[in-house]
């Protein structure tokens, strides 16, 4: 029952760890780092659910000042574990090259997802941080940073898409049945999603505003449901892998 | 793959079809699970832009109905006859690859996706007439207006990749699955359903 370590996260029917032991670590941590990232946005950062866009330049200021501690604690400790979103999508570039699609995609997927990163997490936590730095700034430059911070954070949702489309194809065309097909389709409705983000940088109120019912609220329960569904596979697949025969990835190089 | 495994592939497929009668007709789901995940999830995802725009709608009813006005009615009424008449091609598509006559199936198939094409540039013109007209995104409905048919728009796009890949397979005397066909057909049956709902509630609801 205890699924608190990678060993019986993954395990065969008779309850022995299954699949490549590098493999059940990265994909026992795929869940710890996505809560660990759920804990710091909407805890502590408090960028989800976002703050208005539609507030004074005072109300924008209010905002970091009443959550200026744990702004500083959520985002100083994002910056510490960003590079466990690079872990994630090693793994799942690793299944991808794992289909009978082979590597390239996978690292189509890795780079996709690397340009994501930049505006997604890292922008707004510094934005975030140099507002909070001094609180006593013109508040119109407060303002700024607020603003910046969470059309980079929300907005660039966008950036994502190539990384989509790339894991669709190669779920699609995939003869080794690595991931379902159904995942395909969610990952096309992701793209769906994000394009439809795009409204933000016009809106700064109604349902295509960062906050809005259709911009940002639909688009988070697509994306929970095709995180929680790609937990959900990797877990899966990790545990049907073959170990040490010659199905075994050998590295991208091996011929 | 070698040559054995693909064979493996075929006779597992050959077993698969032949099982497939003994199934019976009540328990046939056309085309596969897996697309009917996409086709009932698209369908509550739309459906929650639907309810949005309701609600959004009924706080400033006679804004909405005023913007409204400025939609062209004979332009939606001409795509909607054009993707019912591209779902008619589909379901004959799938009737022919059923009955065996893959090249009147293909030909169908073609049928529907100049039917796309065509509502892609109606819809294109459209958009182009609106935005020179000055309705732009700055108002509300026409925010909703552009967003829900350019979402729709996409699907259309998605729809002709879908049918390109349907002509693909029954090319291929190899790849040849009826399952295939009518997978694509219930895509396609999808985005025409979608517009119904949108010329309805876009254009005709008052």
């Amino acid at each position: 029952m205890s699924i608190l370590s990678p060993d019986r996260y993954i395990t065969r029917a008779d309850k022995s760890p299954a699949g490549r032991p590098d493999v059940r670590l990265v994909t026992w941590f795929f869940p710890v780092w996505y809560a660990a990232f759920g804990v710091i946005i909407c805890l502590l950062a408090r960028v989800t659910p976002p703050p208005r866009p539609d507030v004074s330049a005072a109300d924008k200021v209010a905002f970091m000042t009443t959550h200026a501690l744990t702004i500083q604690v959520g985002f100083v400790v994002l910056l510490i574990l960003l590079g466990g979103a690079g872990m994630t999508n090693a793994l799942v570039a690793y299944q991808m090259s794992r289909m009978s699609t082979g590597p390239v995609l996978a690292y189509a997927y890795i780079g996709g997802m690397g340009v994501g990163a930049l505006p997604g997490f890292l922008l707004v936590s510094v934005c975030f941080l140099t507002a909070t730095f001094r609180p006593d700034r013109d508040p119109e430059l407060i303002g700024l940073l607020y603003d910046l911070g969470m059309l980079s954070y929300n907005g660039s949702l966008g950036c994502f898409s190539a990384a989509y489309l790339v894991l669709a194809i190669a779920v699609l065309y995939d003869k080794n049945e690595i991931f379902p097909k159904w995942f395909a389709y969610l990952s096309i409705w992701q793209i769906v999603t994000e394009v439809i983000a795009t409204q933000m940088f016009v809106f700064p109120a109604g349902p295509f505003a960062w906050n809005g019912s259709i911009s940002f609220w639909v688009a988070v329960v697509v994306f929970s449901v095709w995180l929680g569904s790609l937990i959900f596979i990797l877990r899966n697949t990790a545990a049907r892998e073959p170990v040490d025969t010659d199905e075994t990835f050998q590295g991208p190089t091996a011929g | 793959m070698t040559h054995s495994d693909s064979s493996l592939t075929a006779t597992a497929r050959d077993t698969d079809r032949a099982a497939q009668p003994s199934v019976g007709r009540a328990a046939h789901l056309p085309g596969d699970i897996h697309m009917w995940v996409m086709v009932l999830g698209d369908l509550i995802i739309f459906s929650s832009y639907f309810v949005i725009f309701m609600i959004y709608r009924s706080m400033s009813p006679e804004a909405y109905l005023r913007a409204q006005q400025h939609l062209d009615i004979n332009i939606g009424v001409v795509n909607t006859v054009v993707l019912l008449t591209s779902s008619w091609f589909v379901a004959r598509s799938v009737l022919s690859a059923r009955a065996g006559d893959h090249t009147r199936a293909i030909r169908f198939v073609y049928a529907a996706g100049a039917c796309g094409v065509l509502f892609m540039a109606l819809k294109g013109y459209e958009w182009a007439a609106k935005i020179g007209a000055g309705y732009t995104n700055s108002e509300e409905f026409f925010s909703f207006y552009y967003v829900i048919t350019g979402v729709h728009f996409l699907h259309v796009v998605i729809g002709l990749i879908v049918l390109g890949v349907v002509i693909r397979d029954l090319r291929n005397p190899a790849r040849r699955r009826t399952s295939m066909v009518e997978a694509g057909a219930v895509y396609w049956h999808m985005v025409d359903l979608l517009w119904v709902v949108i010329f309805t509630l876009l254009y005709v609801m008052r």
